[in-house]
């Protein structure tokens, strides 16, 4: 039952895994001023994000993507990979998608909420190395 | 009532192995760990698209940080 804040700082502690400190800190940048800079970074981004949701919704009204159910955007992508000839991920994909149990039978109370965040992440890490 | 919650915990498990099997095929670049703090975020009442925000921001970051490293190198 960890708090926001707490949950915050331990995914910018995950993304400073592999970064070698030794040098740096010679340099002025020690791991606590680096986590302290990552620390506004994300609460930057939070907010702003935030702010930005609400001016959008008062001006125009939800969009029709920010309505569509993500388990949808999720089937979309799924016919842009068809498009892009990559069927078997996309019924991998499909397969996966129909595992995926729905509301309270699934033991989580956000599991739509975390594909939507699957959604907004795809395709935001570098392609897996091809192997020969 | 103990079995209740193992019950519980065997859905949450399973359903942890499918969003990250979903989130490999993605290419979202979240590893477990990553993903179930995600998930407690979430559960938290954090905006999905807010929180791909910063967690698009951390890497950018972190990448930058790196590539300092390798410049000096």
């Amino acid at each position: 039952n960890s708090s926001i804040t707490e949950l915050l700082g331990v995914l910018c502690d995950r993304s400073l895994t592999g970064v070698s400190w030794k040098r740096r800190a010679l340099g002025g940048v020690s791991r606590e001023s680096f986590r302290r800079a990552l620390k506004k970074c994300a609460y930057g981004a939070l907010l702003s994000k935030l702010f930005q949701d609400g001016t959008k919704g008062s001006a125009t009204g939800l969009s029709a993507t920010a309505t569509t159910p993500p388990r949808n955007k999720v089937l979309m992508i799924c016919f842009d990979l068809r498009v892009a000839g990559c069927r078997e991920e996309a019924e991998r994909l499909e397969e996966q998608l129909e595992r995926l149990p729905e509301g309270a039978s699934s033991g989580l109370r956000e599991v739509d909420a975390v594909l939507e965040l699957l959604v907004h992440l795809a395709g935001s890490a570098p392609p897996p190395p091809t192997s020969f | 009532m103990a079995s209740a919650a193992n019950t519980n915990l065997n859905a949450v498990r399973e359903t942890m192995d499918v969003l990250l099997e979903i989130s490999r095929l993605l290419n979202t670049g979240l590893d477990m760990e990553s993903l179930s703090i995600c998930v407690r975020l979430c559960e938290q009442g954090i905006n999905p698209e807010a929180l791909s925000a910063v967690i698009k921001e951390l890497r950018k970051a972190t990448e930058t940080l790196k590539a300092s490293e390798n410049c000096t190198n």
